[in-house]
């Protein structure tokens, strides 16, 4: 099968990530563009993993503190984004709740979860997956950036009420946090190169 | 995806050089460039592919990963131009006008779009101001001005040194631009503070609304690889 369809790495050639240009592989700038070509994202595996391990320890803070604090009338009151979801529901607001329960917890948690999976089988995964596993890799890379609804909630409250000593909305902590959260998770999406698993699916081919 | 004209799977062979080719040769709707070969592999697994073969409307996808290659739209750059030109303008509006009109209890406000990020610097928190106005106004205009300097070059033929500089910083900045998000954070917002007090849209809610439309339809009709097909073609 690699005889009949060649890879670009089988025949010394690189794409080049942005323009798409087939270069050699010893070719450093593209001809085309003038971007570095690589025939594999440098360090893909290792950059991947090192921005997944910071986008988790970040989710912590960005779940235990608040995201958003009302004062009304002389009165704070803090709330994290489970809460703000809660309180979404005690209001009948059922689906607004789930528009921001998934952006905010189903999808970053999926996410990062199954981009951990994704680092893992470039080694050790079942070959026969392997075209699944370029499937999940591309709904990754798309559903990425919908996390950032919550933090876009927020930002929208802050500036619309904003109604002298009756009514304030301030960002929480945990604004900053999510959106590193959400910021690092999509440039550890795009750090992952599904090309290595394909890789070693040739070499068990052969 | 959006495309009005017919979509159709190209088959592919391997000629003699060993690239896998589109098998379609009709000359109907032809792509410009189409004597000129030219391999592309596939983002995901690395298989070479000619998409130099396409026709009008015809779109190929990987045959091993299922991958999205290319695809060729005669009029893709006017089409382009058109779209970017419209949505900066709509952009222009929904940066000027009152977005959110908000009453309650006697008392109104008005919230316009510079400061969903403005306000909160002034609450302490500049990089994510920084990150907000970059997601949903800056990123998006250098992309839709940027393009519109591309597609001009390519619809009036013309060649300039800045055309690949051009070319990557859009293909680079596309991929953070979040009208949509944001705009469905919007209609969230509206129906979480409706429930304590009135609000009313203003011109700039519209403008951004028709804006992001417009813009995902830019992006969706932009090809990378037909781009800088056109973009080397016009620098030889
Ligand atoms: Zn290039
Ligand atoms: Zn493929």
């Amino acid at each position: 099968m690699s005889n009949l369809q060649p890879t670009a790495a089988s025949r010394g050639l690189a794409c080049c990530h942005l323009c798409l240009k087939l270069v050699s592989q010893a070719t450093h700038r593209c001809p085309r563009c003038g971007s570095t070509i690589h025939s594999r994202k440098a360090n893909s595996l290792e950059r991947t993993l090192a921005l997944l391990m910071t986008a988790t320890i970040l989710y912590i803070p960005a779940n235990l503190l608040p995201i958003m604090i009302t004062d009304q009338l002389g009165q704070s009151i803090e709330s994290t984004i489970v809460g703000g979801v809660i309180l979404l529901l005690d209001m009948g607001s059922i689906a607004i709740a789930l528009v921001i329960f998934a952006a905010s917890v189903i999808i970053p948690l999926t996410k990062l979860a199954l981009l951990y999976y994704l680092c893992w089988s470039v080694r050790r995964g079942p070959p026969e997956t392997v075209r699944q596993r370029t499937a999940i890799y591309r709904v990754i890379e798309f559903i990425g950036k919908w996390s950032m609804i919550d933090v876009f909630v927020v930002a929208i409250l802050v500036a619309l009420i904003n109604l002298s000593n009756l009514l304030v909305i301030r960002p929480g902590p945990a604004a900053l946090a999510f959106a590193g959260v959400v910021i690092l998770s999509m440039v550890a999406a795009e750090s992952f190169d599904p090309r290595l698993m394909w890789d070693r699916q040739e070499t068990i081919d052969e | 995806m959006v495309s009005r004209n017919k979509r159709r799977e190209v088959s592919f062979s391997t000629d003699q050089r060993g690239l896998t080719v589109a098998t379609e040769r009709e000359a109907n709707g032809a792509n410009p460039q189409r004597s000129s070969p030219d391999g592309l592999a596939c983002r995901s697994c690395d298989l070479i592919f000619d998409v130099s073969m396409l026709r009008d409307g015809e779109s190929a996808n990987c045959t091993r990963c299922g991958g999205f290659l290319s695809r060729y739209t005669a009029n893709q750059f006017e089409q382009v131009a058109a779209v970017s030109l419209a949505a900066l303008v709509l952009l222009g509006l929904g940066c000027s006008y009152p977005f959110i009109l908000l009453k309650f209890n006697g008392l109104e406000s008005a919230m316009t779009l510079p400061q969903v990020s403005l306000s909160l610097i002034s609450h302490g928190m500049p990089v994510l101001s920084f990150c907000v106005a970059g997601f949903i106004i800056v990123i998006p205009a250098v992309v839709l001005l940027l393009l519109l300097a591309m597609t001009g070059a390519i619809v009036t033929d013309r060649h300039y040194r800045w055309l690949p500089w051009v070319g990557r910083v859009i293909f680079t900045l596309k991929s953070w631009s979040m009208v949509e998000v944001f705009f469905l954070g919007v209609l969230v917002s509206l129906v979480k503070v409706s429930r304590m007090a009135t609000v009313e849209m203003g011109v700039a809610f519209w403008a951004y609304a028709a804006f992001s439309v417009l813009f995902v339809l830019a992006m969706s009709g932009l090809d990378r690889a037909q781009s800088w097909r056109r973009i080397e073609w016009l620098g030889q």
